[in-house]
């Protein structure tokens, strides 16, 4: 470098290859020449320096906020968990520990098989019992005539069928059956989902905290049926709903009671993967 | 035990070794997700993220592979991914023709003049950074606070070296305007 490089206002590039040590020695050493007798680079040069410095100076955040990873590592351990559909709701994470036991993580069994099994067992037959009721179910305006349920709470003891599991080729009325309750099942739960995401974290009273964490553990099983249905039928897109909610369900049931920075973290997560309207899509496409 | 020896076993089955690597990078992987996103909220997310990328991908790992290295890839790709899924216009993909493009879309975040009266020219500064396009943002924290060589960040990136050069420059350029924006040059402060 005999001489300047600067073009116009900018800075040269050089200057900035010389400051982060990215130039071969000998053109290192003459960008060295050239800023003891160019004012302006040298300028430049003091100028990164400072940025340098003051950059330097700010805080370091590598931890989250409260300083506390607990929260960090329950979140990644279910996460873990819900893409390996191991039953988290059974193996509960003991929430005083420091540290969540990942070690519970990669199950030395893989019992996916298995649970898509039992699932495809259980939702087949009731499935086929769900076709043969409907055939023959009073129309909605005939079906209630009696007093009204005292508790207006959805009932989330479980689905009728969670039938996610039309097989390409299979009949019709068993494609529109599955679809059905497959938007049932999301009616269910996003009723849960809504008002997990509306409650307010520091008013949360004790009994609604665990009456929500009660319905996401009822719907939890459910939820994963469906996605391990979805997904033995290559059905992504309703897997990927199926498996965002179970993911919210999860830690919803395995939060402490009352917890604000648990739901919090749940709210975050609802809003983050934009969860209500995926339900609604997924529903309205029929899954 | 080295990271090499964790993963193997975490590879195999070991959930204490996983466990392990987790504890022993999350403050890395934190730290630039966090001086990418500028929030804990985001830097979370993204931290998930890449140690459920790391889970997935155990059985890919090559041995004679660094770690730190594969580490810092699958940073980089899931603070420029959590940015696409966040905001469409910036999903654009590096490359030669998206550079322009990238060059000159700042994010939608309050600029210096919002941080000036501060009179921190820190936070100055880590203001311009969140505005910086993404391309401009990641080569800069990468090359600026981790240290990572230009060559390492366009082989982790899949770019061009030049293109890397490019953007560590234009970041630089303009974290100099924010400089001169906020009067609070090295000429003054001398």
């Amino acid at each position: 470098m005999t001489g300047c490089d600067r073009q116009g206002p900018g800075v040269p590039q050089r200057i900035v290859l010389y400051f982060y040590d990215e130039l071969e020695p000998a053109e290192r050493a003459s960008v060295e020449r050239h800023l003891q007798s160019c004012a302006d680079c040298h300028r430049t040069f003091e100028e990164l320096s400072l940025i340098r410095s003051a950059l330097a100076a700010r805080p370091r955040v590598d931890a989250p906020a409260d300083g506390d990873w607990t929260a960090f590592m329950q979140r990644l351990d279910a996460a873990v968990r819900v893409e390996h559909g191991l039953d988290g709701a059974r193996q509960r994470v003991n929430l005083d520990q420091a540290v969540v036991p990942l070690a519970r993580v990669r199950a030395p069994v893989n019992y996916v098989p298995y649970l898509a099994m039992a699932a495809l067992l259980t939702l087949v037959t009731s499935g086929v019992v769900y076709v043969a009721r409907s055939t023959s179910r009073p129309s909605p305006s005939s079906a209630s005539v009696g007093p009204q349920a005292p508790v207006p709470a959805p009932s989330v003891t479980a689905d009728p069928a969670p039938v996610a599991l039309m097989r390409p080729g299979e009949a019709p009325s068993a494609k529109a059956a599955f679809a059905a309750l497959s938007e049932q099942h999301f009616e269910r739960s996003k009723l849960v989902v809504l008002g997990l995401a509306n409650k307010d974290p520091h008013r949360a009273r004790e009994a609604d905290w665990a009456y929500e964490r009660g319905l996401a553990s009822n719907l939890l099983s459910d939820t994963r049926l469906y996605r391990l249905a979805a997904e033995e039928r290559g059905m992504k897109t309703l897997a990927g709903v199926m498996a965002d909610l179970e993911l919210v369900l999860l830690q919803t049931s395995l939060a402490d009671a009352p917890d604000a920075g648990a739901l919090q973290q749940i709210q975050r997560l609802i809003h983050k993967r934009d969860l209500v309207t995926k339900m609604d899509v997924a529903a309205a496409m029929g899954s | 035990m080295a990271d090499s020896d964790l993963i193997s076993r975490a590879a195999g089955g070991d959930p204490t070794a996983f466990q392990a690597l987790v504890e022993r990078h999350r403050s890395m992987v934190y730290r630039v997700a966090y001086q990418f996103a500028g929030n804990h909220y985001d830097a979370e997310d993204i931290a998930q993220e890449v140690f459920l990328k790391v889970y997935r991908s155990l059985d890919r790992f090559r041995q004679d592979a660094q770690l730190t290295s594969w580490l810092y890839r699958i940073v980089m790709n899931a603070c420029i991914d959590h940015r696409r899924r966040q905001s469409p216009v910036m999903s654009a993909p590096f490359g030669e023709e998206a550079e322009r493009r990238l060059l000159n879309t700042p994010e939608e975040r309050p600029g210096p003049e919002d941080h000036a009266y501060a009179g921190e020219l820190g936070q100055v500064l880590e203001g311009e950074i969140a505005r910086l396009p993404q391309g401009q943002r990641i080569v800069f924290i990468m090359r600026h606070h981790q240290g990572l060589k230009l060559s390492e960040i366009a082989e982790a990136l899949g770019l061009a070296e030049g293109t890397v050069k490019r953007q560590l420059h234009a970041a630089v350029h303009r974290l100099r305007g924010a400089l001169a924006h906020a009067n609070v040059t090295a000429g003054e402060r001398a």
